[in-house]
């Protein structure tokens, strides 16, 4: 059963596509999350769902019904912003009772599922609460428990998490996740940070400049990315450039700096053709000590500790500088600087494209 | 402890200036409402009474210009908030190329004086004026309407003069209700009339309520439009108080008016910010 479909759904303003043409389906109880840098249009989309911008183009169905001409208030869906947007004026239980006061719930049912609500995002005890004596994180639970009290029948967040301190945000992501599997209530997840994607998703939506890049599994998306705007895009990379040296299948050789040759999974251009090569830190293997066959020489010009993880810049042959990163508890996480190193470069890691297909 | 050494020394050249000449002045008015008036003679000496006072509230025509003074006031305040809020809205809210032009035309009578806008006013309200004599000649009546020198004018003319302040103080609390607030409402059911009554409204109270005050105590002090719209009878607060001074030459009766008025005018300011504080905590 389909909770959500787009039809060639598209936004433009003017001469300015903001959405191209997108079509997709979201199942029911699936957790979708839109992915891309800011000003790829996935903004634009949740409020063309919610009913908030009209679209230039297209359909948008929750399950079977066509939604495309209808105003808000009457798609009964559950919107939660960056911004919170709770009702200063009201208290955290009338802002909750909100959405269910509109559907004519009263009395003793209207408090039982406001307390409801309130208790699956543990705030039982702040009903009586205004939203300004609450934290920010207080805040956005307020809202979540605002927008799921009216039982709708797509949950639609917009980096409800982006306002918040790293932790609380690493917090919030579990207890979002744990909920929404609770609930089995189908969620479309707006964001620019790709670790809250990744962990939190059944199924990704990678976007850029309006068009969808990629459809898939956090897994496939981190290990086949389909484009290369996503390969550039997903985990942490070194972005150098170079010129494609062979090709064989979908890979080959690349050339980097002076004459570094390393055979890279994925070239999208002919041989001779001046490429942007990514390659994932997280797919260097570091080794002290000299060079094992098979495997690149290079000496530490750099090292940054920072808590799990030490990264290094690591001078190779043909002046090309690299970042690699080892686990702090691991072997390689004492490497003094100027002291040989070894590096094994994964291929499959390695992607070879036009230089204009790399995000800036 | 510095940023308020800064504060001080920044408020300072204002401060003077309001201590030296006003809040002197007025204070030196004080002493000279406890005395008495003798006609042809001026104040009488070593003579202290609460008479003047006791007037003001014991007094029957001067009751009754306080009761109109303060009717005028309530009444201008509704006016200007009724017509205000929807050109407001519009402003706030609608195209953004329509907003400058919008404020400008707001703005633009303000840059006509005072006594020429009155003297606008008479024309068109006068019983010959042009109001009167359209209705007349399209036979709509049959003797002119009393348009000046009653409350009528004044709410009219006193409305047009204040409106500005009362638009440009809505479009700012308007402006500062955020969008995500009312879409968070339509999302969850709400029409758009219901958006407007139970978040723009009661969001925008803040503005509303210093819009109110201001044009409520600009009213109750008005001075040059009741004065040549409600003629030498038709009288209001402030221009009693210039007639016992410039005419009358009473000078104790017109500074216990001016302090009746100015305690009026502070308490309904203290009242208001009450309210306010009590709504505007929550917005």
């Amino acid at each position: 059963m389909n909770a959500l479909t787009f039809e060639g759904l598209g936004k433009s303003y003017g001469e300015v596509d903001i959405v191209r043409d997108m079509s997709l389906t979201i199942a029911e109880g699936e957790f979708i999350s839109l992915l891309g840098p800011s000003g790829c249009g996935k903004t634009t989309i949740l409020r063309m769902i919610a009913g908030l911008i009209e679209p230039s183009r297209g359909r948008i169905l929750i399950g079977k019904e066509d939604v495309t001409s209808l105003p808000p208030n009457k798609r009964g869906l559950g919107l939660v912003f960056q911004s919170y947007a709770l009702f200063p004026h009201l208290t955290v239980f009338e802002n909750v009772a909100f959405g269910l006061r509109r559907r004519k719930v009263a009395g003793d049912e209207l408090s039982r599922r406001v307390r409801d609500a309130l208790a699956l995002v543990r705030l039982d005890a702040y009903g009586e609460r205004y939203p300004r004596e609450l934290s920010g994180g207080q805040q956005q639970r307020v809202a979540i428990a605002r927008a799921l009290a009216p039982q709708p029948r797509v949950l639609l967040f917009d980096e409800p998490l982006s306002n918040l301190d790293a932790q609380l945000r690493d917090e919030m992501q579990i207890e979002l996740k744990r909920l929404q599997r609770g609930l089995g209530i189908t969620t479309l997840f707006v964001t620019h940070d790709q670790s809250e994607a990744l962990s939190m998703s059944d199924r990704v939506c990678v976007m850029a400049k309006g068009i969808m890049q990629q459809f898939a599994t956090p897994e496939q998306i981190y290990r086949r990315p389909a484009t290369a705007f996503v390969a550039s895009f997903i985990g942490r990379p070194n972005r150098l450039s170079g010129t494609v040296a062979t090709r064989s299948g979908a890979g080959g050789s690349v050339r980097l700096g002076t004459g570094l040759l390393l055979p890279a999974a994925q070239i999208d251009q002919p041989e001779g053709a001046a490429v942007n090569v990514v390659i994932r830190q997280e797919a260097i293997g570091l080794n002290g000590g000299a060079a094992d066959p098979g495997a690149l020489a290079g000496t530490v010009a750099l090292r940054a500790f920072s808590g799990a993880r030490v990264q290094y810049v690591v001078k190779l042959a043909g002046d090309v500088e690299l970042i690699a990163e080892a686990a702090s508890s691991g072997p390689a996480s004492e490497l003094a600087i100027g002291s040989a190193v070894s590096l094994a470069i994964d291929p499959a890691a390695v992607f070879a494209m036009a230089p204009e297909a790399v995000p800036a | 402890m510095r940023a308020s050494r800064y504060g001080l020394i920044l408020l300072a050249p204002l401060a003077l200036v309001l201590a030296g000449f006003f809040i002197l002045p007025v204070l030196m008015m004080l002493p000279v409402s406890f005395r008495e008036y003798v006609p042809g003679a001026g104040l009488a000496p070593g003579v202290w009474t609460l008479e003047n006072y006791a007037r003001i509230v014991t007094d029957d025509y001067y009751r009754e210009v306080i009761w109109r003074t303060l009717g005028l006031g309530l009444f201008v305040t509704l006016a200007c908030l009724l017509l205000g809020y929807p050109l407001a809205y519009l402003i706030a809210r609608g195209p953004e190329r329509w907003r400058v032009p919008l404020i400008l035309l707001v703005i633009f009578p303000m840059l006509l004086n005072l006594v020429v806008r009155s003297f606008g006013w008479i024309a068109l309200l006068a019983n010959r004026g042009l109001v009167n004599n359209l209705l007349l000649q399209l036979g709509l009546i049959h003797a002119p309407l009393k348009l000046m020198f009653n409350i009528t004018g004044l709410m009219i003319g006193l409305t047009h003069i204040y409106l500005p302040f009362m638009v440009l103080m809505l479009v700012a609390a308007i402006r500062n209700v955020p969008g995500d607030v009312e879409a968070a409402a339509a999302t969850l059911g709400s029409s758009r009339l219901h958006v407007f009554t139970s978040v723009t409204l009661p969001l925008s109270a803040p503005g509303i309520l210093a819009g109110s005050i201001l044009v409520f105590v600009l009213t109750i002090s008005a001075l040059v439009t009741p004065r040549m719209l409600g003629g030498p009878t038709y009288k209001v607060m402030a221009t009693l108080i210039y007639d016992e001074f410039m005419q009358l030459l009473d000078w104790p009766a017109g500074s216990a008016l001016s302090f009746a008025l100015t305690l009026m005018a502070v308490a309904v300011i203290w009242l208001s910010s009450r309210l306010t504080r009590r709504w505007a905590g929550m917005a």
